[in-house]
């Protein structure tokens, strides 16, 4: 193992020049350390980034919200320019985690490490947010939406790292939010289903309907098929049968040791028709 | 009823109380434990990784064992480590130590052993449904009548089922050995509930190698809850082991995932039960009972777990016609061992979700059915133990009212039809014999010791152990309250066995019931025996009487006599009795139980240390909600955990509000209070649910992927 502690922005970008697939890099250590010690992770390059200022911190950028990757979650519900923007996405992330790792855990780690189960993700997909992936020589801007590729796999290049997270700053605006996450607790738990849903009603239609799901994929999702189908629809005109066979379509739970995929299945039925009538 | 400070409150809290893993000694080293990951085979090569220096490591098996390898329990048929079959996964093969912890842990997770595999039974259902797999003795109650049932005689037959349950102790299993040659004693620190469990286990297995085994806790004892009963035996067998071996000191602290695959768990059961209900009376007239356990591989202290589970099978109701079998069922799966309660919460799982499935089919309200059969003065256990007072009936009286449980099942009744969400409310009674089953407080014959120092501080020797509930406290309590006395010269000193008489093991709900009392009496046969008004002024005008040391041994009360071949006679001489009410309010959406609120009134007689009393009580309700709620351990098809990620402990979150009242408490005894408060307030979730949608689950825990699956089966029909 070899741990390194860049001095700067400059120091990191010289110690990840050359592309390595056995790179980490270490912020709040929540799910890293874990992997460290089950052996998961072993003769890796450790860089640790959490004191970097250029990483850290919540800004109003123009029209977004831009949040330092490494950031951590009581930071995010402890701002202000967040409550004012963005309560919708302040609130829920109440049920992350716990508090005490919530003072640990960073916005970014929770992306990157690219569990199924990621608490911010689904949040984040329905708040069209964006990353800022950032090289020695080069910073692109993706769409959260297209980052994941894979069970744990991503866009990124080992000599890349995420920079921010970039949420439009009227991304709740003027829209009914829903946000549950069920799990076998009510906190220090690992999600069995989550949906994030934003909606707008004009004339008892749905003018806009975004949905996003967790723990029901190889990575946390947008259910397109849904929002297009219920989209210019009023709750009448849905019919329920359509949305459980393009939820189908769009989810593949399984059964583990945590639970089963049938009820996984139906709670997200459940969910998304709670979300529909409320 | 005084609430003082448990004396390790505040150093708990500044951090300086000593843990088994905080204590250390000049050139100790490190030893973990090497297990099977087969559930049984025979062992063909074990291949140590290369790239080490093998000199550098100790490394005990069962071919280095001085002694016996067999560890001492109530069956002695388990052996510290396999020899050339393993019988389950986990079971010990070696004992491995090196100076440094990291390396040794590396070392050992890249040992791979070879096994020839053998048939193995790791489903619960597959052990506990096919009668061949039953090991050691049947017990049998008979007090059947011989009266055949009348035809209008209402039957009802149904099976039970109740999983593992994880102790969960904060402070994993830990040993450390120290060999001293010159004198020939093992020393061993330990974090466990009984000491001299511990030095028969050591003794054991050195043999004639060592001339005494000493033992002496850690000044702190993380939690145990019965999963440092007997697995500590093994384990400082083991560790003394390697330090015989090594000559030097050895620390063993278990790693979390491994403590959690290997170590004793709650027995999972089986049980089934059969009634018949007169339905003019309304009185259960007849029952026949098949209470299985899940032992695991060996049957260790299984038999005792299956005793207090057949002589509590009844719950509390007097039944005239009664047959209670018990057994013990053999699987490829660690031992189960003791758990708070101690087969108690798997009988009244059963038999409290029982009798509310009789009142739902007789169309009879849930409180008045039970109130109709409940003990009374006058009636008798199945064993013919009599029933002397009608405490637990009213404790039941005295929840039904402060929880107003009338009331509320009309109102949620009204609520439940305008709302797909659903709110319940439930009722379970239960009752905990204290101390050792039926002559075993006899075979004990437990002794305290007490010395008096020159300034009249009273140093009070007892094996009992402060595993956090606050025994130390409470002992202590009982002694200086008894001769006023004041408390800060009273106080219990750290088990050792060569300084402590054996007093018996921390268990059974016995520590302040039988040694509590027992000092308390002491206190006052000593203040008698001198004569002093005021110890303090005795002692000062007596100097050359002190320091004195004083012995009292317990007596068991002659009333307590018991035929354990028949099952017949009186059990235990005291009962602490409770009864709970729980309501829930059910998610329609995620097939979620909520806990909203909890009442619970419990008779365990003189209340000593009431804010211990009360912080007893609501953890062992939290653990016994959660139990019927939401931990398992095992799930068909996926195994076994391996963490807290997935087992579903409750946190805090989790908690309902919870109404603790003890009643009765002008006794001049102090009965059992540390299994009762885990023992009955399961069954209150699942009749609460019931309550709620109509619904009966005869398996726990409550989880939403079964009341989906139960939900959807009932629309299916």
């Amino acid at each position: 193992m070899k741990f390194i502690r860049p001095n700067d922005m400059e120091g990191l970008f010289q110690n990840m020049e050359e592309n390595n697939d056995r790179r980490y890099f270490l912020a709040g250590g929540t799910d890293i350390n874990v992997q460290i010690k089950n052996g998961v992770i072993k003769n890796a390059e450790i860089i640790y980034i959490k004191h970097l200022k250029e990483l850290n911190g919540i800004q109003i950028v123009k029209d977004d919200i831009v949040i330092g990757a490494v950031t951590n979650i009581t930071e995010i519900l402890n701002s202000k320019i967040i409550k004012e923007n963005l309560p919708f996405f302040q609130r829920s992330l109440e049920s992350f985690a716990s508090p005490l790792l919530q003072t640990s855990a960073t916005i970014g780690g929770n992306i990157a490490n690219g569990s199924p189960t990621a608490d911010v993700v689904p949040l984040l997909l329905v708040l069209d947010a964006k990353l800022e992936i950032v090289s020695k020589t080069q910073t692109r801007i993706i769409e959260l939406n297209n980052f994941f590729t894979g069970y744990k796999t991503n866009i990124m290049k080992t000599n890349e790292l995420i920079r921010s997270i970039i949420i439009p700053r009227k991304a709740e605006n003027g829209f009914d939010t829903y946000f549950e996450k069920v799990g076998s607790r009510k906190s220090l738990m690992i999600s069995k289903v989550t949906l994030a849903g934003l909606k707008n009603i004009s004339h008892s239609k749905f003018t806009t309907v975004k949905l996003a799901v967790g723990s029901l994929n190889e990575y946390p999702r947008r259910l397109y098929k849904i929002e297009e189908y219920l989209t210019d629809k009023s709750l009448i005109e849905i019919n329920f049968l359509k949305v459980e066979e393009l939820l189908n379509e769009e989810i593949t739970p399984i059964t583990d040791l945590r639970s089963d995929k049938e009820y996984r299945y139906h709670v997200c039925v459940n969910l998304i028709r709670t979300f529909l009538n409320e | 009823m005084k609430s003082i400070r448990k004396i390790d409150a505040i150093p708990k809290l500044n951090g300086s109380w000593k843990f088994l893993d905080d204590y250390s000694y000049e050139e100790m080293i490190h030893g973990q434990l090497l297990y099977s990951t087969c559930h049984h085979g025979t062992i063909k090569k074990i291949h140590f990784p290369d790239g080490y220096n093998l000199s550098e490591f100790t490394v005990v098996s069962a071919a280095n064992i001085p002694g016996e390898n067999i560890v001492p329990e109530p069956v002695c048929d388990q052996p510290y480590m396999a020899d050339k079959e393993v019988f389950h996964f986990g079971q010990v093969i070696m004992g491995i130590a090196h100076p440094n912890r990291k390396l040794l842990r590396e070392f050992i997770r890249k040992i791979k052993i070879e096994y020839e595999e053998l048939p193995a039974i790791i489903d619960i259902k597959e052990c506990l449904e096919n009668e061949d797999n039953v090991f050691g003795k049947e017990l049998i109650i008979d007090h059947r009548t011989g009266r055949k049932p009348d035809p209008n005689w209402i039957h009802h037959h149904k099976i039970y089922y109740t999983p593992h349950q994880e102790q969960a102790y904060l402070e994993p299993q830990g040993m450390i050995a120290v060999w001293q040659p010159k004198e020939k004693i093992m020393f061993v620190r330990a974090t466990c509930q009984c000491p001299f469990f511990v030095k028969e286990g050591v003794e054991t297995i050195m043999g004639s190698a060592i001339k005494e085994a000493v033992i002496e806790t850690s000044e702190g004892i993380g939690g145990a809850f019965g999963g440092k009963e007997d697995f500590p035996s093994l384990l400082a067998g083991i560790t003394s082991l390697l330090s015989y071996k090594s000559g030097k000191p050895v620390k063993i602290v278990l790693e979390r995932e491994d403590d959690i695959q290997i170590t004793t768990k709650r027995h999972p059961a089986r049980i089934e039960i059969e009634t018949w209900t007169d339905p003019e009376t309304r009185k259960i007239m007849k029952i026949y009972i098949d209470y299985r356990l899940d032992a695991g591989a060996y049957q260790t202290l299984s038999p005792v777990v299956l005793a207090r589970g057949v002589l509590h099978a009844i719950s509390g109701y007097s039944i005239p016609d009664a047959y209670i079998r018990g057994r013990l069922f053999r699987s490829n799966t660690p031992s189960n061992g003791a758990f708070r309660g101690f087969g108690a919460p798997q009988a009244f799982a059963a038999m409290e979700a029982h009798v509310e499935s009789i009142a739902a089919d007789m169309n009879i309200n849930p409180y008045k059915f039970r109130r109709k059969n409940i003990f009374r003065i006058g009636n008798e256990f199945p064993t013919t133990q009599p029933i002397l007072e009608n405490n637990l009936s009213d404790c039941l009286e005295r929840v039904i009212e402060k929880s107003n449980y009338l009331q509320k099942l009309e109102e949620f009744k009204e609520w439940n039809k305008t709302h797909k969400d659903k709110k319940g409310i439930g009722i379970s009674i239960g009752y905990h014999g204290g101390g050792y089953t039926g002559n075993g407080e006899k075979v004990l014959n437990s002794e305290v010791k007490v010395v008096i120092e020159k300034d009249a501080t009273v140093k009070i020797y007892v094996a009992n152990t402060d595993m956090g509930q606050g025994a130390h406290t409470t002992l202590a309590q009982m002694f200086f309250e008894a001769i006023d006395h004041p408390r800060e010269k009273c106080l219990v000193q750290l088990p050792n066995t060569s300084k402590t008489p054996n007093s018996g093991p921390t268990v059974a709900s016995r520590t302040i019931y039988i040694i509590g009392n027992l000092l308390r009496r002491f206190a006052l046969k000593i203040k008698d025996e001198l004569g002093f008004e005021n110890l303090d002024d005795y002692v000062s005008s007596n100097q050359n009487e002190f320091p004195r040391e004083f012995r009292m041994k317990f007596v068991q009360d002659p009333s307590v006599v018991f035929d354990e071949e028949n099952y017949v006679g009186v059990a235990y001489k005291d009962y602490s009795w409770a009864a709970c009410v729980t309501e829930i309010y059910f998610h329609a959406d995620t097939y979620q139980i909520e806990l909203t609120k909890s009442w619970n009134v419990i008779d365990i007689g003189k209340v000593v240390n009431q804010k211990i009393a009360v912080g007893q009580a609501e953890g062992g309700i939290l653990q016994g909600l959660a139990y019927g709620l939401c931990e398992f351990f095992y799930k068909a098809g996926y195994g076994r955990m391996h963490g807290f990620s997935d087992y579903a402990l409750p946190t805090t979150m989790d908690l309902p509000e919870i109404d603790v009242e003890f009643i009765h408490t002008d006794s001049p005894i102090a009965k059992g209070l540390g299994e009762i408060p885990m023992d009955f307030p399961a069954p209150s979730v699942r009749n609460a649910f019931h309550n709620a949608t109509g619904i009966f689950i005869d398996e726990y825990p409550l989880v939403p992927e079964r009341i989906f699956k139960s939900l959807t089966a009932d629309e299916r029909r």
